[in-house]
């Protein structure tokens, strides 16, 4: 056995998978991260840190072709796979993990890529303007009222602990949000829902909110919290409808609660007012800073978990409306900020059932 | 103290090669134990090396790629020359009499070689997170200066040795408590370990190293535990005695105390949230700062008055 082999085989015992979630399979998503983390494997940042790019649902045009030049970003050996139904996990890792091991096959993939990578543009005059195709950045007047360069910098679709499908198009001072645009990828339309278990069962929504939770923590860098967060969403989807997963929720919310330096750290990030900028009115839910929404998801999902359950006003009526609403929460704010803001929106990109059904 | 010849430099860099192995073991292993698959866990790093030396090497568009490799090989080395002062018993490759400035001046050299990664490749979440770094160093650096000179004072010399050695009978680390919080606080920072890495945070998609692949990552990863391993092997002449303890050979005292607090600093990680720089900044500058000069000023007046 050649040291290549020896390499392969010990470099495929943690190989890191960048995840693509399409909006209205979340299930999909964490049945797969599932497999992965238990499996020893890591869930990659990044493209540069993955080795393989797994695709949750059916992607609609948009998205498909950003997929494919996040693609073109992965170092290398890499390997990609489709799941457009939850049936094709089945199997999915291990044909994953012979995918990697093709060194041969990696060694042709490398051969037909550039050594360097360029911007695909079509025509080559790029100009001073635009060194190696990208325009220079432009200025604008930052906060204090000095002139100072403006990056733009799309956040999303392919971002861990981010609502699957959104692009928010940021205008960027230094680290400061000036401007933004928020869209759904594909017009928040899809051909198929990969699965509707989160509607169905009460644990599902549960689940999915200590998904949320487990995001917010990880985006505020607790990765214990996060961890605990994790287990409760996996215990809630194994268990989801027994009393058993009562004890364990509570605790989270304990944890969370009690940890006085997460909420010094939270504490004022990403305040929304009762009456938004614009007088858009904005639900009673979103009202508050980010810590004020965390422990808020762990309440709904404790009352939820109830024998009887008590109806709680739900985080929000109408997902979609407060997209329309984002560019105006995160005008102001600096990027940390950003992501705490919208990961604690807990914002369901899944395309209601009249949308799929005119779309 | 006895300075040892040039080739053992070789062995230095072997017996912090360990350390970096057995941090990076240890986290592994509390990382998969969190994460329900402790199987393999402390052999994770080994699998991770195996798979950045496969990976091909990449570049981005435009990047700055002299720059980008110098920063994320340079924390190895720097690691290295950190311990190049540090003396293991009674020996020691680089005696020289400034040694604690030497110490600082490898720290500081830090904040230019993260920053770097973060410039190199051209990508806005990797400059964000460089300038993360730099937002957090003006905040535990100056702290951090002080807590290293009250060792210095109380032993009225700048060589490590001489500072080990003034600590028979007692350790420092019992009567200068807050300079070795402070310190332990700035070798987790300069590591950008724990409650400082937002500089490579889940918010940025990795910050820094959000374009890191292959060998140049692998330096890089290699490079912060080397660091923590570095800053846990100072702490031991200048506040736990250095090489002092009962019935073990003096050599073997130091290794185990560096494990010691080693261990300690990979095991924090996980349990706190991250600590926002700007957050953090106020920290530094209100509370650390003043108690590390409250510190120094303690250690002078009581270094004065037992002469």
């Amino acid at each position: 056995m050649g040291v290549s082999e020896i390499l392969a085989r010990y470099a495929v015992q943690r190989a890191h998978v960048l995840v693509v979630e399409v909006p209205g399979c979340w299930s999909l998503r964490v049945a797969l991260e599932r497999q992965v983390l238990s499996r020893g494997w890591q869930l990659a940042e990044s493209p540069a840190d993955a080795d393989v790019l797994v695709v949750c649902g059916q992607p609609g045009p948009e998205l498909g072709e950003l997929v494919d030049r996040v693609w073109d970003q992965l170092p290398g050996p890499r390997v990609r796979l489709g799941l457009p139904r939850i049936e094709a996990l089945d199997g999915a890792l291990d044909a994953i993990q012979a995918g990697l091991v093709d060194t041969a096959n990696h060694r042709a993939d490398a051969r037909q890529r550039p050594a360097t990578p360029g911007m695909d543009h079509g025509d080559m005059d790029h100009g001073d303007m635009a060194p190696h195709g990208i325009p220079l950045a432009g200025g604008g007047e930052d906060r204090d009222g000095l002139e100072m360069d403006v990056l733009h910098l799309p956040l999303g679709p392919v971002l861990r602990h981010w609502p699957a499908g959104l692009v928010l198009r940021c205008a960027l001072q230094g680290d400061v949000v000036v401007g933004a645009q928020a869209s759904i990828l594909d017009g928040g339309h899809v051909a198929t829902r990969a699965t509707a278990a989160k509607d169905d069962a009460r644990g599902g929504t549960n689940a999915w909110l200590c998904d949320q939770v487990c995001a917010v923590l990880s985006l505020a860098g607790w990765p214990d919290g996060a961890a605990s967060a994790r287990r409760v969403r996996d215990a809630l989807i194994d268990d989801g409808s027994g009393e058993a997963t009562r004890p364990a929720l509570e605790r989270l919310r304990r944890e969370v609660f009690g940890s006085r330096l997460l909420r010094w750290s939270l504490r004022g990030v990403g305040n929304v007012a009762a009456q938004g900028r614009g007088s858009r009115e904005l639900p009673e839910g979103v009202v508050g800073d980010v810590h004020d929404r965390l422990v808020r998801m762990l309440d709904r999902a404790l009352a939820g978990q109830l024998a009887t359950p008590v109806t709680v006003p739900a985080l929000l009526d109408h997902p979609a409306a407060l997209v329309g609403a984002l560019p105006d929460l995160v005008t102001g704010l600096d990027l940390a900020a950003v992501r705490l803001l919208v990961a604690s929106l807990a914002l369901d990109t899944t395309p209601t059932r009249e949308q799929v059904a005119h779309g | 103290m006895t300075t040892v010849a040039a080739g053992w430099a070789i062995g230095a860099a072997f017996l912090l090669g360990a350390l970096t192995l057995f941090a990076a073991g240890l986290d592994g292993y509390a990382t998969a134990r969190l994460e329900g698959s402790a199987r393999r866990g402390a052999a994770g790093p080994l699998f991770e090396g195996a798979r950045l030396m496969r990976q091909r090497a990449r570049m981005t568009v435009s990047a700055d790629a002299l720059l980008w490799r110098i920063g994320s090989a340079g924390l190895v080395v720097t690691a290295l020359m950190m311990v190049t002062v540090v003396p293991l018993g009674r020996w020691t490759i680089f005696d020289v009499g400034v040694g604690v400035v030497w110490f600082n001046a490898m720290d500081v050299v830090v904040w230019a070689l993260v920053w770097l990664v973060g410039w190199g490749p051209n990508s806005a979440h990797s400059l964000v997170g460089g300038y993360r770094f730099l937002a957090h160093g003006l905040a535990y650096e100056l702290p951090l200066m002080f807590a290293l000179v009250a060792p210095a004072i109380a032993a009225e010399s700048l060589r490590v040795g001489d500072v080990a050695a003034a600590q028979q009978g007692l350790w420092f680390v019992v009567w200068m408590p807050i300079a070795f919080l402070v310190y332990c606080v700035g070798v987790v920072a300069f590591a950008v370990w724990g409650p400082f890495a937002p500089a490579l945070g889940a918010d940025l998609a990795g910050g820094v190293g959000a374009e890191l692949a292959g060998p140049d990552r692998l330096l890089f990863l290699a490079g912060r535990y080397a660091l923590l391993a570095a800053g846990a092997a100072f702490a031991v002449p200048m506040f736990l005695g250095g090489g002092a303890g009962p019935v073990l050979p003096a050599w073997l005292w130091a290794v185990l105390k560096t494990v010691a607090l080693l261990a300690g600093f990979v095991l924090l990680r996980r349990r706190l949230p991250a600590l926002r720089p700007d957050l953090f900044m106020e920290v530094g500058w209100l509370v650390l700062l003043p108690a590390a000069l409250v510190q120094d000023l303690l250690v002078a007046v009581i270094a004065i008055w037992r002469r």
